[in-house]
């Protein structure tokens, strides 16, 4: 894959204590494209996130943003790079009202200006928020939370927005409508790097994908040929042979 | 009750109001952003009177008179050096302690905190003694009735409360309190926002401290004596207030000051022996808790899927 990298995970080893969950880990998300992450509960998709994020360092490998090291950058400045990440159970602050949130996700920004303008960009997506900019987000319902969730992830203005398990525990509805707003973010020239169990969905606006099973990439190609690869089928419903 | 003894009693109540909240709010935000309980924070509000005090002596010895100059220099020097002290604190204890069982922090902060009574007592000149605190507010009165309004009264109250209002507006509409707010709720999320949590958390005991150093000083000017031990009520008085406001919630620890100050002065009006209005104080507190084990105002987070 000579496709110009985002972000590029070389030889990544990562784990809790004892053990090792991702254990020597390459992969590339392309500069423009969806890059899809599959893999079953346990995989260690999660954990991959949180390695690019630097919440659980790398033990070994390295993690390349636009080239640039970030295997032992923390938190907070491999954000400031350009990554934003829509986390796994949305994460909404609950005590803050929604615009509240929307502000905290354009934290590293410091221009007042900018953050109006990327306030009403995403109130433009989301036309539901407009009118519960004063709502605290905890009283507001899976879905909503879900759009804020995104809505803050694109506060941030990335150039790389990392979404982990856009599906997860919402009504179909939602998630198509979710899957929808992914493809349409990354049509506005943000790379993406989705992580998800729902195959089918995923394959469908993913440009490319990954298939990660015991902490190893089992499978990789483009979207048409992931559809028709028998690793995908394996590592969400365990081996055959 | 003769209404102007009961305007009395109410002044007297607000002063302390006003002092407990300042140091209830500290324990509240300590525990928002790390859910530690900082047991050495009482001997910081105590610790902040005697720098105050030294650079009163400081400036005493240089021969400068004016109390608006004496005033400013107190609290300057000694909201500083609190705030100073409050984020070494978290940087050296408290924050190597975060792997480690709760239990840990709090055993470490409550030596912290004999560490920093014994070091006054040993090293302040004449420390183990009740030092007098210099009068620098006016000390004039008007009297209305029964009632007597002494203005140095009224400038504690008024300035703890607009100490209390800025500290409010910046939790809740600067950048820094946002994200004061974010760690607190969320503290991974709000790393993943790009905001830079040990920063945080060192601003966090900063600012904590600083006020504790403003309730230190006002204890001091209102009862124009300070000594080394009396850290130890205010931290435990400090500490109830937040408690039954409601741990983590700023406005619960301000609410809590007032009702501990209240259920004082209440004691202290229905019991002859003056003793007894922390045994009624501390009793109805206990109450509260058990009518409300998360506080007046539980931080808890209504979670809805």
């Amino acid at each position: 894959m000579s496709t110009d990298a985002q972000l590029a995970l070389e030889d990544v080893v990562v784990g809790y204590d004892q053990a090792d969950v991702l254990t020597g880990v390459s992969m590339r998300a392309a500069r423009g494209e969806i890059t899809c992450l599959l893999g079953a509960n346990g995989a260690g998709k999660t954990t991959l996130i949180r390695a690019v994020l630097g919440l659980t360092p790398a033990r070994r490998g390295r993690l390349l943003f636009e080239g640039r090291d970030i295997t032992r950058l923390p938190t907070h400045e491999i954000v400031r790079l350009g990554i934003a990440c829509i986390p796994e159970g949305r994460r909404v602050f609950p005590r803050m009202t929604v615009e509240e949130n929307l502000r905290a996700g354009a934290y590293v920004e410091r221009n007042s200006a900018a953050i109006a303008r990327r306030l009403t960009e995403v109130m433009d997506v989301f036309p539901q928020l407009r009118s519960r900019v004063r709502q605290l987000a905890g009283t507001m319902s899976g879905g909503e939370q879900a759009m804020l969730s995104i809505g803050r992830g694109l506060m941030g203005a990335p150039r790389l927005l990392i979404v982990d398990e856009p599906s997860l525990g919402l009504s179909p509805l939602y998630v198509k409508e979710n899957f929808a707003v992914i493809r349409r973010i990354n049509e506005t020239g943000v790379s993406v790097l989705l992580v998800e169990q729902n195959v089918r969905q995923t394959l469908a606006i993913a440009h490319r994908g990954y298939v990660l099973a015991q902490g190893r990439i089992a499978a990789a190609g483009d979207a048409a040929t992931l559809q028709q690869a028998p690793q995908v089928r394996d590592a969400y419903f365990g081996q055959a042979h | 009750m003769d209404p102007g003894l009961l305007g009395q009693y109410l002044l007297n109540g607000l002063v302390l109001g006003v002092i407990y909240a300042m140091v209830a709010v500290g324990f509240t935000l300590f525990f928002g952003v790390l859910d530690v309980i900082k047991f050495s924070h009482g001997d910081v509000v105590m610790a902040g009177a005697f720098v105050g005090l030294a650079a009163y002596a400081g400036l005493e010895h240089l021969g400068l008179h004016s109390p608006l100059l004496a005033l400013a220099l107190i609290v300057t020097a000694a909201t500083a050096a609190m705030a100073l002290f409050g984020a070494a604190a978290a940087r050296y204890l408290v924050l190597p302690l975060r792997g480690a069982p709760p239990l840990n922090t709090l055993l470490a902060t409550l030596m912290l905190g004999l560490a920093l009574r014994e070091a006054v007592r040993l090293f302040y000149p004449n420390g183990s003694n009740p030092k007098p605190f210099p009068r620098l507010l006016p000390v004039e009165a008007i009297d209305i009735g029964n009632f007597t309004l002494r203005y140095d009264s009224a400038i504690i109250v008024l300035g703890g409360l607009a100490a209390i209002f800025a500290l409010h507006i910046f939790i809740t509409r600067s950048r820094l309190g946002l994200a004061i707010r974010a760690v607190a709720q969320d503290a991974e999320t709000a790393r993943v926002m790009g905001i830079d949590f040990r920063a945080v958390v060192l601003a966090t005991f900063a600012l904590g401290s600083a006020l504790a150093a403003l309730a230190g000083v006002a204890n001091g000017l209102y009862y124009s004596e300070v000594n080394f031990s009396m850290g130890l009520l205010l931290g435990v008085i400090g500490f109830s207030c937040a408690v039954v406001g409601g741990l983590g919630s700023v406005l619960g620890a301000i609410l809590g000051g007032f009702l501990f100050a209240a259920l004082q002065t209440a004691g202290a009006v229905w019991f002859a022996v003056p003793a007894y209005k922390d045994v009624f104080a501390f009793a109805a507190v206990i109450l509260v808790m058990a009518w409300k084990p998360t506080g007046l105002i539980s931080e808890t987070p209504a979670e809805r899927v």
